[in-house]
């Protein structure tokens, strides 16, 4: 078989190849560039809500930010400190009353399909006593930020350095399912701390190190 | 006149041109094969593959994968991912019972460390300690109880237990408890509760190693069978007769400790106490002493009994009042110890692991003649870490030979392996109707038991020990049991009918028998608080009147040395091996992979023999010979073991390691990576290494391990012993270089210190062509080794090996060269008087400034970091090993092979914080780059500088010896940079310029400044 013959078939199924990907090109990214990632998760949890419109404070539920190197994932007694007492959205709670006073009846316990996700993991019953048929089981969440095993980020040093949370993660606050925005590549993190390093974070001076054991070890 | 340093007899014999023959850094050229006319061929296979993956590449990018992050449903207060818990505890890998801080990382163990509050062991953690991490995960432990090898329910066991003790005590059968020392106070309490509901029952300690001599000597001269506690520390004078107390004899994370304190050259005159060993084979205790004199075995009494009567004549006693005749050793140096014992009376030592009673009570005899006894020698608040008894072993044995015991309950001890052949208890235990064993992992004797109640690993269970009187620490589980299992405590509670857990037995017994002793008067609850906080309490002894301290006690007989044996006749040196002890950790990969500190044997035990024995026998390393005994039992007649060649032994010496030849190392056939030409990991008898335990001799009341003759015939096989005495060697050619020129190791004199000599090659910086392109402007990590600390022990290649998550790889690739510790101990030989000096020399990545192995990575893998690191980054890494090859220190470690790591359970004590690596990757030291990190980050979220003294790296931790430092090379108020002003620092391999990050503390022997012995090199 001549060299040259197979260098033809090769660069034959190559632009095969090209052809086939080309009418998603526009999707086309690097390697390890996950941007605009949106995977659907097993409850319907709504940062817009939350974050944006009830502002609650992201290191409320996130709060191994300032302590580990993880943020976290809240454990569902975080959700329960709220919906212990909070079981569906506010406008389906009041059209039930108002419901109710049409109707002249007590008022029907609301309970929201996906806020029932969390009392059915917490083995709850709707009364939300502990339902001895249920077993707890936790949620399985849908990594979207996720970085390579070989890659230690830690979130410590971020919070302490007034690094906004919406600097890596976007506009949480008014995204009704979290979506990754940023590259989030080594290229685009040495970027940020070189200009750290140069301009400050927060009107404070930063020292950001661009050595590579402060990522890989 | 330079001395000359080697680390194996080819090259102390080898020429000026000597290099050695795995002098490459991979031995093994690779084969390329020519490309068969008409193929695709090696170049057009990877065209089609590099487009193929090209390919792939274009269709494949788009999508994240799909990883779940699921959390706690309730969180514990205390637990927090990625963050880690420790709790204090109490080691439990041997009877020393050293204080503990256990990393918890999600609910799972990860590392042990040295807990420096703890009064014994005061942060120092030995290697067997630093691996017994793994036995936790070891997927062979027993799951649950056994009945005749079959797995059975806690509930049946029980009750057919419960009911057989029920008949042995009605109709007052003879019931027996055979264990070996019990540190912990609650067990030897609910033991005695246990065995009092018998009418005839008695509990029989031994010891695998034993020292049941020493306390038997005790009790005749101080009438009182304790094990004294000794301190290291205050001894001026040191003289140890075969007892390798740096190294496996009682408890020598503690010894090293205080022998380190007594050597830390503070001061002016230096503070260097003079230490003299006598010994047959080569200890690391014998490497650092400072007079070292070869003795045959069984050749202690003599040797002692010259040193008494010396220091004896000093004391104005005519004592012995016959003739001793001759000193084994040259009588001018025993003098000199003799008038330096006298000189430091009160403050000297002299210790002696023999077996023979009468050599003890000699020894005490020397120690109450100088006085050691209440300052060096404390036996009024003695140690409780041998308890064992010979003597009752040997009536055991009688009354099981004699078919009189109807019960036999075996506990924290393997008797089937490692007694002698003599007692043959396998034979003896079958005899036994009721033989119930409490073995966490299946062992011989538990192969024998009819009934099989498996224990916690000690990191899984409430209990407590009191390795020292009035020291006292609690084990506090760090996790659930995995199996089945359930403590011993408990299991005896049960049989008498007593259900409380392990906790509650445990907090009573406290309550009521050692809270008491506590003198700040507190309540209960803060005691026990307190204690389970901190590890370790200190506690009163109760004052009991110590009987005749010596002074009336009656003269002991002096020990003659016997008939001169024939020329060429050999004796057997039985001993425990660093790693090994007594072989209950033989399932453990991290300590048969760990190179023996003296033999640099790895997977294996051997037969070292003298260089002359050798020569005289006409054998050479690795030649299998059969080792003969005499004596009545011809069953144990017999070994076939591989030689090893040891400098510095005794040529009337065979020196075995014990603890090998475990029927649990089966598991290690298929251990290390499986390819092509992999070779089993284990020996022709299918087990690592051969059992030696057989050849112990019992003989007088106790279990003699020294002295007994043999005989040795070459069989004309070989093994190659995967040993790594050889592999990663710095080369100094000495065509190219002028003697005294290349440090790689050095050693002086005490008075050379006092003298404040300033090195040679004081100019360090401002040399070579180099460009000063690392200013270092903030930070320069640093570290320094004080190579006169160094015992060589070994515990630091083990905790880095747990620390960095480093591959074990198996017999077969050590052999190749390709083991992968991080951190090595060079070992150097140099000739001395009638022996060998040893140095030991941890080697690992020394973080160069103008580092070699940067320079010439294609691909930037290796680079420096602000502060002084070389970083290895393993996704940046191809493989070419071009670094490697270019380091001069020979630290880097090529992955061959994706190392196996199929077993789930044992990966659970892998670091989360460090990356595990695959093949193709090189890795080395990181100087525990993730510890620096998380010290860096947690001080700035404090909100406070960080400071050096906040992190230390894991070989600084474990070391007993306290010989690593870590910390700023630039922070002029840093340890490191007060020491790397001391005359003792040098650089090795100083000329090259390469500007090391990791520095070293010369060795310092107490002798006198002899020019031609004495220098650097």
């Amino acid at each position: 078989m001549s060299s040259r013959l197979v260098t033809v078939v090769l660069l034959v199924g190559l632009s095969y190849n090209l052809l086939a990907v080309a009418p998603r090109i526009a999707n086309w990214r690097l390697p390890g560039d996950h941007t605009d990632y949106e995977p659907a998760q097993p409850v319907a949890f709504s940062h817009r809500v939350h974050a944006g419109e009830l502002q609650v404070a992201c290191l409320y539920c996130h709060f191994g930010a300032e302590r580990s190197r993880h943020a976290g994932i809240p454990p569902l007694n975080v959700c329960m400190n709220c919906h212990r007492f909070v079981t569906a959205p506010i406008g389906a709670v009041r059209a039930e009353d108002v419901l109710a006073v049409k109707e002249n009846r007590r008022p029907l316990r609301i309970v929201s399909p996906e806020i029932a996700k969390i009392y059915r993991a917490l083995g709850l019953g709707d009364n939300l006593a502990p339902d001895p048929a249920r077993t707890p089981e936790p949620v399985a969440w849908i990594t979207v930020h996720n970085l390579p095993d070989f890659v230690y980020f830690d979130h410590r040093p971020h919070v302490a350095a007034a690094v906004t949370c919406q600097t890596c993660h976007g506009p949480v606050e008014t995204m009704e399912r979290v979506r990754q925005v940023q590259a989030l590549t080594m290229g685009w993190c040495v970027n940020c701390h070189r200009d750290a390093t140069r301009r400050g974070v927060a009107d404070r001076s930063a020292n950001a190190s661009i050595d590579c054991v402060s990522c890989h070890f | 006149m330079s001395r000359r340093y080697w680390k194996s007899i080819e090259e102390r014999d080898g020429g000026e041109d000597w290099l050695p023959a795995d002098r490459d850094e991979f031995p093994e050229p690779l084969a390329v094969l020519p490309d068969a006319p008409g193929t695709l061929g090696r170049r057009g296979f990877l065209k089609a593959a590099g487009f193929g993956l090209a390919g792939t590449l274009a269709a494949g990018c788009q999508r994240g994968p799909v990883s779940k992050a699921i959390p706690f449903l309730n969180q514990p207060e205390e637990v927090m991912p990625g963050r880690a818990t420790w709790y204090a505890t109490t080691c439990g890998a041997c009877s020393a019972a050293c204080g503990l801080l256990v990393k918890n990382r999600d609910g799972r163990p990860i590392k042990l460390e040295g807990n420096p509050q703890h009064p014994l062991s005061r942060g120092g953690l030995c290697a067997v300690g630093q691996a017994s991490l793994l036995g936790l995960y070891d997927r062979w432990r027993h799951r649950g109880p056994l009945k005749r090898g079959q797995p059975a329910s806690w509930a049946d066991v029980d009750a057919d237990i419960v009911s057989a003790l029920a008949a042995i005590r009605h109709r007052g059968g003879a019931l027996r408890l055979l264990t070996g020392t019990i540190v912990s106070p609650t067990l030897s309490a609910t033991i005695g509760r246990f065995m009092a509901t018998f009418p005839n029952a008695r509990h029989v300690v031994y010891d695998a190693i034993s020292s049941s001599a020493i306390l038997d000597a005790h009790e005749r001269t101080h009438g009182r069978r304790a094990l004294p506690r000794y301190h290291f520390g205050q001894a001026a004078v040191i003289a140890g007769v075969d007892a390798d107390f740096l190294g496996t004899w009682i408890s020598p994370v503690e010894f090293t400790r205080g022998y380190r304190d007594g050597r830390s050259l503070e001061g002016n005159p230096p503070r260097c106490s003079y230490h003299a060993q006598f010994e047959s084979g080569l200890t690391i205790t014998g490497t650092k002493a400072d007079w070292r004199t070869r003795i045959a075995p069984g050749e202690e009494g003599p040797v002692l009994t010259q040193l008494a009567a010396r220091v004896a004549r000093r004391a104005g006693l005519a004592w012995p009042a016959g003739d001793v005749g001759m000193p084994p050793v040259p009588g001018a140096p025993l003098d000199d110890l003799a008038g330096r014992l006298w000189a430091a009376r009160g403050a000297s030592l002299v210790v002696s692991g023999c077996q023979d009673v009468a050599v003890q009570v000699i020894c005490n005899f020397v120690n109450h003649l100088l006085g050691n006894y209440g300052r060096t020698i404390d036996i009024n608040r003695p140690s409780y870490q041998r308890g064992g008894c010979d003597a009752a072993l040997g009536e055991l044995a009688a009354e099981l030979a004699a078919g009189a015991v109807d019960g036999l309950l075996v506990a924290a001890a393997n008797p089937a392996y490692d007694l002698p052949a003599d007692l043959d208890f396998a034979t003896l235990a079958r005899r036994v109707d009721l033989l119930v064993s409490f073995a966490g992992s299946p062992d011989e004797t538990a192969a024998l038991a009819g009934y099989v109640c498996p224990d916690h690993h000690y990191l899984e269970a409430w209990s407590d020990a009191e390795p020292a009187a009035g020291c006292a620490s609690i084990t506090q589980p760090v996790l659930a049991p995995i199996g089945g299992t359930r403590a011993i405590v408990e299991s005896l509670a049960r049989w008498m009918d007593d259900a409380r857990p392990a906790y509650e037995l445990v907090r009573a017994h406290w309550e009521s028998a050692l809270f008491p002793r506590r003198i700040p008067v507190e309540p209960f609850e803060t005691f026990w608080d307190t204690a389970v906080h901190d590890g370790a309490v200190e506690l009163q002894v109760a004052p009991r009147e110590s009987a005749a301290s010596g002074t009336s006690a009656p003269l002991p007989d002096p020990v003659a040395a016997g008939a001169a044996p024939p020329e060429g006749a050999l004796s057997l040196v039985l001993y425990p091996s660093v790693g090994q002890l007594d072989g209950r950790h033989a399932h453990n990969p991290w300590l048969q992979e760990l190179p023996d500190p003296i033999t640099k044997v790895t997977w294996d035990n051997c037969a070292s023999l003298s260089p002359d024995a050798a020569a005289s026998l006409g054998v050479r390393e690795g030649d299998v010979v059969r080792i003969e005994t005499g004596g009545p039992s011809p069953a144990a007649a017999a070994l076939e073991l591989p030689v090893y060649i040891q400098p510095g032994q005794h040529d009337r010496a065979v020196a075995i390691p014990l603890g090998y030849g475990r029927a649990s190392t089966e598991r290690f056939t298929r251990a290390g990576p499986h390819w092509l030409e992999s070779q089993p990991g284990v020996g022709p008898n299918g087990l690592v290494g051969i059992n030696a335990a057989p050849l112990i001799v019992f003989e007088g009341g106790t279990l003699r391990y020294g002295g007994r003759a043999v005989r040795i015939a070459p069989t004309g096989r070989r093994i190659e012993l995967a040993t790594t005495q050889r592999h990663h060697s710095i080369i100094e050619p000495r065509q190219v270089s002028s003697a005294g020129s290349r440090p790689i190791v050095r050693e002086m004199p005490v008075s050379a210190l006092s003298a404040q000599q300033p090195p040679p090659g004081a100019t360090r910086e401002g040399r070579g062509l180099w460009p000063d392109d690392h200013p270092y402007s903030g930070r320069r990590w640093g570290l320094i080794i004080d190579l006169n600390a160094c015992t060589g022990c070994s515990a630091c290649v083990v905790a880095c090996q747990v620390e960095n998550n480093i591959p074990v790889v198996g017999r077969d690739e050590v052999r190749r060269q390709r083991e992968m510790h991080w951190l090595r101990i060079d070992r150097y030989f140099t000739d001395a008087d009638e022996s060998v000096d040893v140095v030991h020399q941890p080697m690992l990545c020394q973080h160069c400034a103008n580092a070699p192995c940067e320079t010439v990575c294609p691909v930037l893998a290796t680079v420096h970091s602000a502060d002084g690191l070389n970083q290895q980054v393993y996704n940046r890494c191809v493989g070419t090993r071009y670094c490697a090859n270019n380091c001069p220190y020979k630290v880097r470690r090529f992955n061959w092979f994706t190392y196996a790591r199929a077993d789930a359970v044992e990966n659970l004590v892998l670091n989360p914080d460090v990356t595990v690596r695959t093949r193709g990757v090189m890795e080395k030291c990181s100087l525990c780059a993730q510890r620096l990190l998380e010290a860096r980050i947690s001080a700035r979220a404090r909100g406070e500088p960080a400071r050096d003294t906040d992190v230390r790296t894991a070989c600084e931790q474990s070391c007993p010896a306290g010989a690593i430092v870590l910390g700023d090379l630039n922070d002029p108020a840093s340890r490191v940079a007060a020491l790397a002003k001391d005359p003792r620092y040098f650089q090795v391999l100083e000329d090259l310029n390469v500007r090391p990050g990791v520095g070293y503390l010369a060795v310092v022997r107490n002798r006198d400044a002899d020019p031609g012995k004495a220098g650097h090199v």
